[in-house]
């Protein structure tokens, strides 16, 4: 495919693209976009879980103790207790949909996947500039959810779990936090604890960047008094947009008080913090813990993805595995701050993994918009290269909408996550995701052996 | 004797307003409660142009409000095409005004009685001082600091109570509205005592401690709060604002008025001054009236400083494009000003011992409650 090992194409594409050629190609694989795709395979040049194997035991006493407790049988995975608590919220199973914000196809499907996930006993994000682009709670556009559809949809389907929201600096214009918390709509899920208001200081694959979108025309007019438009859509007249928002200014001081001033004027929900893989990320934890956070979610360099440009995805941030090396870090000093982790993690493994590194639940992006829309590839339905035909594609656009179906599969997704859990945990011996620790690992790097504080597998486990 | 008012008036819920306002605003009771409000109006700016201050019109509508109000829901209306928000505070305003007035050759003492728009959080509705809709007396000090704006907040007060407190229609309104003061969590009132100032000054150290004292050996107290605000009292902390209950709580074990101030940054707004000397705590103040009636002003020294005011912008997430007049207002005539805003319905209401502010003025607009 390749001319050569020179990169001819990429240079080519710089030339006739522009700021245009920064942005990966946008697969609309199954017409809808999902971004850092192929990323890692082209460039991946560090460990990942994958570098870490589960190494059960032969002998089980908690598998003894399980057997006494339930008395008339023997354990088996199913008994494997999921509950948990993850920053001040009890959930049936310690996963969070990440806060993933206004991103069109996403936004589409985004209140199927909120029931699945209040079904499922989970925590649900909401992210940032929702309410700004689709509305708070009537539609600015008819086939696009606004904000108050997403939240009511978990909430009034929930028993468990939260609803952790995000405001970035363009929302603070709107005050999205002081209209949630003085909405009549909201104030019985507040005074029950089952809100968090979560502070964005950073984001998985663009660490260090604020949010980057492409609109259109009516779109730029309408977002310039709050977001950096290029170009100017009163000066020039192009299909194209670029709409960019600032990446916020933080000093150890600021973050301090963001979270005191959070805890201070909204004393009823759970203040979260998102940072993404910054190299301060330590720092980041003492902050968190001293100020008083309910909980703090890391991206790795692998998640947040959203429409980063290729050099930030190849090139800026720490990948996950190096995170869990920093919490660590924090973990020894004392801090027991809830965490939330993630980056690439889609299978119970990735979770019975993170559990066993220190984290407290993980967080995940891309499963839930993918098994959203699941329904759009069921094999009857069509192969994907038919997808990728522009008349074919529309049509099946226009007959196949995003409905409740989605719902089923977002539950189908989190359901085989739980199970697998389970299982690995039961094979571990233990019977609660709480109980999984470092013994439960081995790697199969030495270096990451020592930083990560795991067995390796080459020597002798005690 | 208040039982014979009682047989031909019945006190308003806030819901009857929506019913007949005309029924409730037109009763003579009431009526005497709308003659102190204006009287008090009036009080107040014979002190205040003694003093030597100037009243400006208050401003309704600009681009941008006072951010640091607790939860509270700012209103935004389309202004020819642009976002404007209806003023929660004239605060912004204050500090221009004063630093103009001062250097245009005038006293730097100006005053607004501003009207201010806050959708507050609906758990406010059960505290019986807070309004969506109301006015503060809001002034501010060239050159002063906290403590010379607490100085003039106990000379308005004494000065506003010593011209009102003989007026006949007050003790009508007292003992119409006694049996009501008890569950509300209110003394008895019987009349009203002078003050003399100095007021008790406490640190917020010094008051959060003081609760905690009595609470250690009051455990029952609140079961009280808990029925008198509908919900659980939240947390003590050294290291944020003092809750409503609470200062409810400070209020009724007082009965003289007293401050509480140097609250810790991160409680308040970023345009109350931290102490260059001792980090961590603001050069503020709230006023506190006594007998249960919670807070009656707030103020500060203000940060003025564009390096601090950025930094604590940034504290409470605002975007700096949101404040560039100000900001940039800032960064080219800044100078050190104090004042402080007193809330007119909350001090109508302490004077009359009103078991809830909505009772004060003729057209409440509570928490929540749709009404004319």
């Amino acid at each position: 495919m390749k001319y050569s090992d020179y990169p001819v194409e990429e240079i080519i594409r710089r030339a006739r693209l522009g700021r245009r050629a920064i942005y990966p190609l946008i697969l609309k694989y199954g017409r809808f976009s999902i971004h850092g795709l192929n990323i890692f395979t082209e460039n991946k040049r560090f460990h990942d879980l994958d570098d870490i194997i589960l190494v059960p035991p032969q002998f089980t006493p908690r598998r003894l103790k399980k057997a006494i407790e339930l008395a008339t049988r023997e354990p088996v995975f199913f008994d494997v207790n999921t509950k948990s608590m993850i920053g001040g919220f009890e959930v049936d199973l310690p996963i969070v949909q990440s806060s993933m914000g206004s991103q069109d196809d996403w936004n589409r499907v985004a209140v199927y996947a909120a029931i699945a996930c209040a079904k499922a006993g989970i925590i649900c994000g909401i992210g940032e500039n929702v309410s700004s682009t689709w509305g708070y709670d009537k539609r600015k556009k008819a086939d696009q959810p606004c904000f108050m559809e997403r939240a009511l949809a978990f909430l009034e389907n929930s028993k468990c779990g939260g609803l952790v929201i995000q405001q970035n600096e363009e929302e603070a214009f709107d005050e999205l936090w002081n209209k949630i918390y003085s909405d009549k709509r909201f104030d019985r899920y507040i005074q029950d604890g089952r809100i968090g208001f979560e502070i964005k200081a950073g984001q998985g694959a663009k660490p260090g960047l604020g949010g980057e979108k492409i609109v259109d025309r009516n779109q730029a007019l309408a977002l310039k008094q709050k977001y950096y438009i290029y170009p100017d859509p009163e000066k020039i007249e192009s299909s194209y947009y670029e709409r960019h928002s600032s990446p916020d200014i933080f000093t150890e001081e600021i973050l301090e008080y963001r979270i005191r001033k959070l805890k201070n004027d909204y004393p009823r929900v759970k203040v979260w913090v998102k940072t993404g893989p910054f190299r301060d990320l330590e720092k980041v934890f003492e902050i968190c813990s001293k100020a008083g956070a309910d909980c703090l979610v890391i991206d790795g360099k692998e998640g947040g993805t959203g429409m980063s440009p290729t050099v930030a995805l190849k090139d800026l941030g720490l990948p996950l595995i190096a995170c869990f090396i920093i919490i660590r870090k924090a973990r020894q000093k004392g801090f027991n701050l809830p965490v939330v982790v993630s980056g690439r993690l889609y299978n119970g493994s990735h979770l019975v993994k993170a559990l066993a590194l220190g984290a407290n639940g993980i967080a995940m992006g891309r499963p839930f918009l993918l098994s959203a829309y699941a329904y759009r590839f069921s094999s009857f339905v069509i192969s994907k290269e038919l997808y990728k035909n522009p008349f074919i594609g529309f049509l099946i656009d226009h007959f196949f909408r995003p409905n409740k179906s989605s719902v089923n599969f977002v539950e189908n997704f989190i359901e085989s996550v739980r199970i697998e859990a389970q299982m690995l945990t039961s094979a571990l011996g233990k019977y609660d995701l709480n109980e999984l620790a470092k013994e439960d690992l081995a790697t199969l790097n030495e270096n990451l052996a020592r930083a990560l504080g795991v067995n390796y597998i080459y020597e002798p486990i005690s | 004797m208040y039982s014979k008012v009682e047989q031909q008036f019945k006190f308003p819920e806030p819901k009857d307003y929506a019913d007949d306002i005309f029924k409730i605003v037109s009763n003579p009771l009431m009526q005497k409660i709308y003659k102190i409000y204006d009287l008090v109006s009036s009080y107040i700016r014979e002190f205040l142009n003694k003093e030597g201050f100037q009243e400006y019109k208050a401003v309704i509508i600009g681009p941008v409000t006072d951010p640091g109000i607790r939860g509270a829901k700012q209103v935004s209306i389309d202004y020819y095409g642009r976002e404007y928000k209806i003023m929660s505070s004239a605060i912004l305003y204050k500090q221009l005004l004063s630093i103009a007035n001062k250097s245009a050759g005038g006293s730097g003492k100006i005053y607004f009685f501003a009207d201010n728009i806050r959708l507050e959080p609906l758990e406010t509705a059960s505290t019986d001082r807070h309004l969506a809709e109301f006015i503060q007396v809001d002034l501010e000090i060239f050159g002063a600091d906290h403590h010379e704006a607490m100085n003039v907040a106990e000379r308005l007060l004494s000065y506003v109570i010593e011209r009102v407190k003989s007026r006949e229609e007050l003790k009508e309104i007292w003992n119409y509205f006694e049996p009501y003061r008890l569950s509300r969590g209110l003394k008895s009132r019987k009349s009203l005592k002078e003050f003399n100032p100095p007021f008790k000054r406490y640190t917020h150290k010094e008051a959060v401690d003081f609760l905690a004292d009595y609470l250690s050996s009051h455990k029952e107290i609140l079961d009280e709060m808990k029925k008198l605000f509908g919900y659980k009292p939240k947390e003590l902390s050294y290291s944020s604002e003092i809750p409503w209950e609470y200062e409810w709580l400070m209020s009724y074990l007082h009965s003289e008025p007293f401050f509480i101030h140097d609250y810790p940054r991160g409680s308040r707004g970023f345009y109350d001054r931290e102490y260059p000397d001792k980090l961590g705590l603001l050069m503020d103040f709230d006023l506190l009236y006594p007998e249960g009636y919670g807070e009656a002003a707030s103020g500060a020294a203000r940060e003025y400083e564009l390096s601090k005011v950025v930094q604590r912008m940034k504290e409470t997430g605002e975007k700096l494009e949101k404040y560039a007049w100000y900001l940039d207002f800032l960064k080219k005539y800044s100078a050190p000003t104090a004042g402080f805003g007193i809330g007119l319905e909350r001090l109508v209401r302490y004077i009359c011992g009103l078991p809830s502010i909505y009772l004060s003025i003729p057209t409440p607009k509570i928490p929540g409650v749709y009404s004319p």
